[in-house]
């Protein structure tokens, strides 16, 4: 992609006026798929001198500036906390550390990537996505919304709630992106379940939640029954580097076993 | 010995990590002419027409070259001996185009944003062609690939372009088929092996320039300085004097950069526009329009008697090797000829097949250059009749395999691309190998699968492979070495070191038999102007036929260096010992440093050189037994290689590290082969696994364990005792992993990569 | 646009195109340690210090650079030294190409992490791709820096 003009925003006013002003300018992430994009862009906008590149603990919740980085938000000790460290767990899986310098929370989560391996652990949690100028919607809401989204995201707010998640990602390599990638977690008794790179981008199994999440007690025959459902409600589809059949298989599996490891951890 | 197979430091590995300039790309002129190649979006498509009126017109832009402007010489990229085995089957530029990603036309411009401006300014009409994407499809197909023109083989190689056949061969020894029908068992399997791209860190690249004597000094990242000065010199028709040629350090080949990829480029730039010009391929281009391994299937069938001797093989191969015939007939003969040996005392032998033309990325020279893909599919083969047989793989192969001090006739009657050279295994430690790599990775206890939990099951597998040291009566290489006042040598080879630690190794050899240590003997290489000829760096022959060479010119340098001590000190030859420092006699000594000197400045002045060449009259294999041991999660069917374990015999390691380093990049180079990577097209001919985001080459984590050891090996044919290294360690993987596959799951996979998805579905079927 | 930033602690002033990364503008002012194996953040050969910390060259635009410390191998030479000397100790040098990017990112890793074990120095160092060398030797050669075992 190439750009003409490079505008570091003063504020996030600044940003959203100079995003605007010309239908081809862009807001810049971590900079990691310009090269992807062929387009032409006026502008390309920096957010780097706003201060979204902090992490702020506060008693019930985690405030992530969108412009966080993936090393900085893995090796933060609050979200090392989150769920016994699946998030930081699964972020920390993502290439190499010199990529994940570079790439930001922000944008691998505006961008809706299908093969993202950070979207799928944080779907399992309660996440706000906050955008300039006001809006704040849920990450799962965000996910499945439509059309062209030309506000600003500036944080995320992770509640902090007491509880173990799983993540697995499959695939290739060490390197590769996700066959499958699968988030589940158990938090205050809750049970989620969120299943990405389908292909399509994560999507919670909304119907097997509500099964297990309507149980008195979860057993091995409720497990197997949550993964079955898990896998009929949610799309699969093939690529070229792995089968429909093949993601089902692995989905049945993983989804299985993540919940009996959430459910071994229920003190 | 005293430096050779001792623990030697490799000569450029400071210097390299300390930054200095170094790759090719390093030493381009800072003015260079930027050139850019412009790719053909179509599989097979005809060029009607190209117009570059705008291109040309374009401010920065020198040069825009089409078909149009360039000789009408054909030629092989192929870096072979001459004349090739490869038909000259490529132009410059063509008016057909042949792969998605092949040469349509060229640019120079100042820099590289005009350069790639120029690109898109040029107007081509294609008139597109049906292309022809399945290899078993493209003999005889309706659609011909090469029907042009002045296109032809250097000698008989079965070349066909009218049916679409590259090269084609057949041998055999007895009567498969009557062998077979008397046998007690058989096995009848075709395997499917797949194009790998070579993947290696430094993308092609090349930059020229015009010197002050007017000649045209080339730097390339290559395997092979020599044949690629001669074959710019043929098809250029410029007078080899008036081309040099340079190979700096090399960021990995592995056979990608033994043919040429841009010299042809930066050459004609620079000699039409008399200024310095760059070509460095991006990774895209390393993928599309380099080269990758020749895929292959191949129908196997053995036969054996109930106790267990091996009594027949027919090996029939049919490879596809691209659009163009770069090492089609000699990749398809090696996995004949460094593959069947190894089971020597059968009643019949058959092999023979077809190398065919398709619109793909062409196929080139590979590590294992093919005996990678005939291991797989005999070693196999050989596991599938030993599950018939119920008899231990293990045991099958140290009943059949071949031993030291045998031969096979496959080695008198196949060559490369010509006759072969019969010889015994003067030195052959495979049954050392076998039965100390069974010890390592525990086979007898693991044979054939462990159950460690519901769902995960371990099973161990193996192979036995052979390569080649250089080819024999072909491939030359020579040395010089120059005594300095001081003491100290200069050692020029036409050698290419492309990482693999040529330079080191060579010094090495020369200082064992000068008495001296590596760090008197200054290594020089690869320019085609200062250093004498070699073929380059393939076929496992630099350790083998350079070393020789080197061993050769250091012999001669002793002598001349006694005849000028006995001259100094008045002494017949006879009288005087030297080790290396110091010439002593009963009554004198004179140090090696004052000689130097003297003959430089006091008396009896003369520079003492020493050249010495070398050509292998036989190609002594050097061998490995492969194991591992995988852990399968039969739910997912992914799978752990948990340790991988190599015994190899390459005869004397000049430089046991560097020997080491050699088998763990090959095993796992092959380990990426068999397990990971895949070079997929679309329906329309499209490479599909053009990046590295999709390509995905072993990491240190997916690599765990791996244990190589070296057998104690001594081939009086090789320098020091030594064979080579360089190839055999890419040879079991694939082999390696499918037996083990088998072994835990009772899933025979036949088509490389070996994947979880295959695992799976093969558990699923046999439910 | 005219950026200045720090390259090996001096100043370095370049005039450069919006759009231009790190890994160019270096290599066109003839910084050649750095080294273009992909130029799609997948392979770690362009690698390079960013105040401390490992990033892609490739990756990084020059723009966002300004007033920031950038280091190359010639800014960790003594280092470098003895991490080489280790390489050729344990038979670890092949091409060479992959070793300055790694360099770095084992220079980083042993200044960030704590003790780390061999599966976090995998992990640290997993973006550094290796053709030749099967990674054995290299790790080896690493682990024996990183613990100060020479």
């Amino acid at each position: 992609m190439a750009f003409h003009h490079y505008h570091r925003a003063t504020s996030l006013e600044d940003a959203q006026q100079t995003l605007l002003s010309h239908p081809s300018n862009i807001l810049l992430g971590g900079g990691l798929w310009i090269k992807k994009s062929n387009a032409e862009a006026d502008t390309a906008v920096d957010l780097s001198l706003l201060g979204l590149d902090q992490i702020n603990e506060k008693e019930d919740h985690i405030e992530v500036g969108a412009m966080v980085t993936l090393r900085d938000f893995e090796t933060n000790p609050a979200i090392q906390k989150l769920g016994g460290g699946f998030v930081a767990h699964a972020v920390g899986q993502i290439m190499g550390v010199a990529l994940r310098k570079l790439a930001t929370v922000g944008g691998s989560i505006a961008a809706k990537l299908p093969f993202s391996d950070v979207i799928t652990p944080l779907l399992t949690l309660d996440v706000t996505l906050v955008f300039y100028p006001k809006k704040e919607i849920k990450l799962a809401d965000y996910l499945s919304s439509k059309g062209k989204n030309k506000d600003i995201l500036t944080h995320l707010i992770i509640k902090k709630t007491p509880g173990f998640g799983f993540f697995k990602k499959v695939g290739n390599t060490a390197l590769d992106f996700a066959q499958l990638n699968i988030a589940i977690s158990r938090l205050n008794s809750h049970v989620a379940i969120a299943l990405g790179s389908r292909p399509g981008v994560a999507a919670l199994a909304t119907q097997a939640m509500a099964y297990l999440n309507g149980c008195a007690k979860i057993g091995p025959k409720d497990i197997e029954k949550a993964a079955e459902m898990a896998v009929a409600e949610l799309s699969f589809a093939s690529t070229t580097f792995a089968s429909e059949d093949y993601r089902k298989t692995l989905a049945l599996t993983y989804v299985r076993r993540g919940l009996e490891e959430v459910l071994a951890h229920a003190s | 010995m005293k430096t050779v197979n001792h623990k030697t430091p490799s000569l450029g590995g400071k210097g390299i990590m300390m930054g200095r300039p170094a790759f090719t790309d390093d030493l381009a002129d800072a003015n260079s002419l930027i050139v850019k190649i412009l790719r053909s979006p179509h599989a097979f498509a005809k060029i009607k027409s190209i117009d570059v009126t705008e291109a040309r017109a374009l401010p920065g832009v020198e040069l825009v070259l089409t078909h149009h402007d360039v000789p009408r010489t054909s030629f092989t990229r192929a870096g072979q001996g001459y004349p090739e085995p490869s038909p000259h089957d490529k132009f410059i530029l063509d008016e057909y185009v042949r792969y998605v990603g092949d040469e349509v036309a060229c640019v120079a411009a100042v820099s590289e944003e005009i350069a790639e401006k120029a690109l898109s300014l040029i107007k081509v009409e294609y008139e597109v062609l049906e292309p022809v994407l399945d290899f078993e499809k493209a003999k005889n197909n309706a659609s011909v690939l090469h029907p042009e023109e002045g296109i032809k083989e250097m000698f008989p190689i079965g070349f066909l372009p009218k049916q679409n056949v590259a090269a084609s061969y057949a041998m055999h020894v007895g009567d498969v088929d009557k062998v077979l029908a008397q046998c007690d068992v058989t096995v009848t399997q075709s395997f499917y092996s797949q194009a790998q791209a070579h993947a290696m860190l430094e993308p092609h690249c090349a930059n020229a320039r015009l010197d002050f004597q007017n000649r045209l000094v080339i730097y390339t990242s290559t395997q092979t300085p020599f044949h690629v000065r001669r074959i710019l010199s043929q098809t250029l028709a410029v007078p080899l004097s008036k081309i040099r040629v340079i190979k700096p350090r090399v960021g990995g080949g592995f056979g990608g950069k033994q043919a040429l990829h841009g010299e042809m480029f930066v050459a004609l730039v620079t000699l039409r526009t008399g200024k310095p010009s760059r070509i460095a391929f991006d990774r895209k281009e390393v993928f599309e329009s380099s080269y990758t391994r020749h895929p292959m299937r191949i129908d196997m069938r053995l036969g054996a008697m109930k106790d267990g001797t091996l009594k027949a093989i027919d090996c029939q191969v049919l490879s596809d090797t691209g659009a163009y015939g770069e090492h089609a007939l000699t990749v398809f003969m090696v996995a004949g000829s460094k593959v069947l040996p190894l089971y020597n005392k059968v009643d019949a032998v058959a092999f023979g097949g077809e190398v065919v033309y398709t619109n793909h990325t062409p196929a080139g020279a590979y590590r294992g250059y093919g005996a990678i893909q005939g291991n797989y599919a005999l070693e196999s083969a050989v596991d599938m009749l030993c599950a018939k047989l119920k008899m231990d793989p293990a045991e099958f192969r140290k009943k059949n395999m071949i031993r030291e001090g045998e031969t096979s006739p496959i080695f008198a009657i196949m060559g490369e691309g010509t006759e072969g050279t019969a010889m015994n295994m003067d030195s052959c430690k495979l049954d050392y190998c076998l039965d100390r790599g069974s010890e390592l990775i525990g086979w007898k206890k693991k044979f054939p699968r462990v159950v460690v939990g519901p769902h995960k099951v371990r099973g161990v597998g193996m192979s036995i492979a052979m390569q080649g040291s250089g080819i024999p009566l072909i491939d030359m290489g020579s040395a010089t070495i120059k005594l300095n006042d001081d003491g100290f040598y200069n050692l020029t080879v036409g050698a290419t070191d492309i990482g693999q630690g040529s330079d080191t190794i060579l010094a090495q050899i020369a200082a064992e038999e000068l008495m001296t240590t590596v760090d008197k003997m200054v290594v020089y290489s690869s320019d085609t102007d200062l250093t004498p000829f070699d073929t380059g760096a393939y076929a496992s022959s630099t350790t083998f036929v350079s070393g020789n060479a080197v061993l050769n010119a250091a012999t001669k340098m002793k002598e001349l260096l006694l005849t000028e001590a006995s001259l100094s000190l008045q002494v017949p030859v006879s009288e005087i010992t030297f080790d290396g420092k110091t010439f002593k006699t009963k009554k004198a000594t004179l140090s090696l440093s004052d000689l130097a000197n003297h003959l430089y400045y006091n008396e009896h002045q003369k520079q003492l050189t020493a050249t010495g060449s070398y050509v292998g009259h036989k190609s002594p294999p050097p061998f490995m037994a492969g194991f591992a041991e995988v852990e399968v999660d039969t739910e997912t069917g992914e799978f752990e290689i948990l340790e991988y374990v190599s015994v190899v015999d390459c005869g004397t390691p000049i430089n046991p590290g560097l020997a080491k380093g050699q088998v763990e990049g090959g095993i796992t180079q092959g380990v990426g082969m068999a397990c990971f990577e895949d070079v997929k097209s679309s329906p329309k001919g499209k490479l599909l696994s053009n990046s590295f985001l999709y390509y995905k080459i072993p990491t240190t984590l997916d690599i765990k364990k791996l244990t190589t050891e070296f057998a104690q090996s001594y081939d009086e044919a090789g320098p020091f005792g030594a064979k080579s290294v360089g190839e055999i360690g890419i040879d079991t993987p694939p082999a390696v992993i499918a037996n083990a596959i088998y072994n835990a799951t009772g899933v025979r996979i036949t088509s490389l990569p070996v994947t979880p998805e295959k695992i799976i579905q093969g558990l699923k079927a046999k439910k | 646009m005219q950026v200045k930033f720090f390259l090996n602690n001096r100043p370095f002033i370049a005039e450069v195109s919006p759009n231009d990364f790190l890994l160019k503008t270096l290599r066109d002012h003839h910084v050649t340690s750095v080294k273009n194996g992909c130029n799609e953040s997948s392979c770690g050969a362009c690698t390079v210090l960013l105040d401390g910390h490992p990033v892609l060259s490739c990756s990084l635009l020059t723009v966002r650079v300004e007033g920031r410390h950038i280091t190359t191998v010639e800014g960790i030479s003594e280092d470098v030294k003895i991490l080489s000397d280790l390489f050729s100790d344990e038979g670890a040098d092949q091409c060479g190409f992959c070793n300055t990017g790694l360099a770095l990112a084992v220079y980083a890793l042993k200044r960030e992490l704590k003790n780390p074990s061999d599966e976090e120095i995998k992990r640290y160092l997993v973006g550094n791709l290796c053709r030749c060398s099967g990674y054995q030797a290299q790790f080896k050669a690493i682990v024996r820096y990183v613990r100060n075992e020479q």
